[in-house]
């Protein structure tokens, strides 16, 4: 098995799983993590050294807007080619109504928005925007479709959750990041419900690292 | 519909429809809070209405979702994460120096299952764009990753509140953020004492 198809594997499963991939990625349950993190603030405001900045993941905000653009791609991408694909019938097939195609219409056209406001924000500061890649999402039915959207949901939530730390000193775009980040949160329940798993699994959402994210994500990315 | 409940949706509506959204959010949030633990104890005062909130739920029969689930079941969860984040942040506030606020006396002008959907459908809508419009007065990095973590579960309970009154769980690309004044304005009517 190669390791994108153990990566899929670990995508295509339900919530129980899912979880279990986020603490195969270092992420213990979200309360734990939130606990941890408050924790963590606790423990360095009564210290008197500055924040580390030893493993800052990124050199520059377009850094930070550039690592969204990418899930953003990819998560549009997705939806605009799985979507055209699978089709009304393909979600109906399920028993589910023809809104809920359109709702997943919507979220495709909301992935598309965020790509281009991205783009449009890494422009105007003079970066490089990143563009569309190769993807392989690798299910074969509607019902692969709608796990495989969770999964990337919920990925892009956390992945959001971990970078915003790092515009804490870009006031305009940490807001603006957080804009997208709820918007990705209510796209993550409503999948949930879909896919016949809760909408909101815990009272604090898991946080992922950069790392963490492309350790996932990588294996979409064919070219 | 009790007229302060009108009074709260038409604040709401006016304060999304008005356009004074993100830029002057971006300008204000910084001079609105003297510290990260005012943060937190805004923070801390929508968490306890939201709590106080949906433990009027179980007086309601709220009927099924369009997915078959109990709304009921649900909500009580809603219920439990509110009053997780309560617990949290009464914790985080302490440990940091600070004096946590306390509980107040709510009136929400619920008098069925309806107007209760409707207004924890408002309620959390107002939760996730005043955590959206804080966040950037936020200094402390690890405590801005918390709130992130907290505002994604209110979103994730804006969808599903969405979904159950009929409305787009995700009604527009982007959150609208609501300054400390928009937010307490929306929320005063509610609060009948401190």
């Amino acid at each position: 098995m190669t390791t994108r198809d153990k990566m899929l594997n670990a995508l295509l499963t339900s919530t129980m799983n899912r979880r279990r991939l986020l603490a195969n990625a270092g992420i213990a349950g979200g309360s734990i993590a939130t606990m941890g993190a408050f924790g963590t603030a606790v423990a360095q405001s009564m210290d008197s050294t500055p924040m580390a900045m030893e493993e800052v993941p990124f050199a520059s905000p377009v850094d930070v807007l550039n690592y969204a653009l990418t899930l953003e791609h990819l998560e549009a991408a997705f939806y605009r080619d799985g979507l055209a694909s699978i089709g009304a019938a393909g979600i109906t097939g399920l028993g589910f109504q023809q809104s809920v195609f359109d709702s997943l219409s919507d979220i495709g056209a909301h992935e598309m928005a965020h790509v281009e406001t991205l783009t449009q924000v890494i422009t105007q500061l003079g970066g490089e925007p990143v563009a569309e890649a190769m993807y392989d999402f690798g299910y074969t039915d509607a019902a692969g479709f709608l796990q495989v959207a969770q999964a990337l949901e919920d990925t892009g939530v956390s992945a959001y959750q971990g970078a915003a730390q790092y515009l804490i000193d870009e006031d305009e775009l940490l807001t603006a990041a957080l804009t997208i980040h709820g918007v990705e949160a209510r796209h993550a329940a409503y999948l949930g419900l879909l896919n016949a798993t809760s909408p909101f699994p815990e009272a604090v959402n898991p946080t992922l690292t950069p790392a963490e994210v492309l350790d996932i994500a990588t294996p979409f990315i064919v070219q | 519909m009790t007229a302060r409940h009108q009074m709260f949706l038409n604040t709401v509506h006016e304060i999304n429809t008005s356009g004074s959204g993100v830029a002057m959010t971006r300008l204000t949030a910084q001079m609105d809070f003297a510290d990260d633990i005012d943060v937190l104890n805004y923070a801390l005062t929508l968490e306890h209405l939201e709590a106080a909130f949906y433990e009027l739920a179980s007086s309601y029969e709220l009927g099924e979702d369009p997915f078959g689930n109990s709304i009921n079941d649900y909500v009580a969860m809603i219920g439990q994460h509110e009053t997780a984040h309560v617990d949290t942040l009464t914790q985080v506030i302490t440990d940091l120096g600070g004096e946590p606020v306390a509980r107040a006396e709510y009136d929400f002008g619920v008098t069925d299952s309806q107007s209760f959907l409707m207004t924890a459908a408002t309620l959390e809508g107002v939760g996730v764009a005043a955590y959206d419009g804080a966040g950037a007065a936020i200094q402390n990095p690890d405590l801005l990753t918390a709130a992130g973590s907290i505002v994604a579960v209110e979103a994730r309970h804006a969808a599903y509140l969405n979904v159950v009154i009929g409305m787009s769980p995700f009604p527009s690309a982007v959150e609208t953020p609501m300054s400390k004044t928009e937010v307490l304005d929306a929320a005063g009517p509610f609060i009948v004492s401190q």
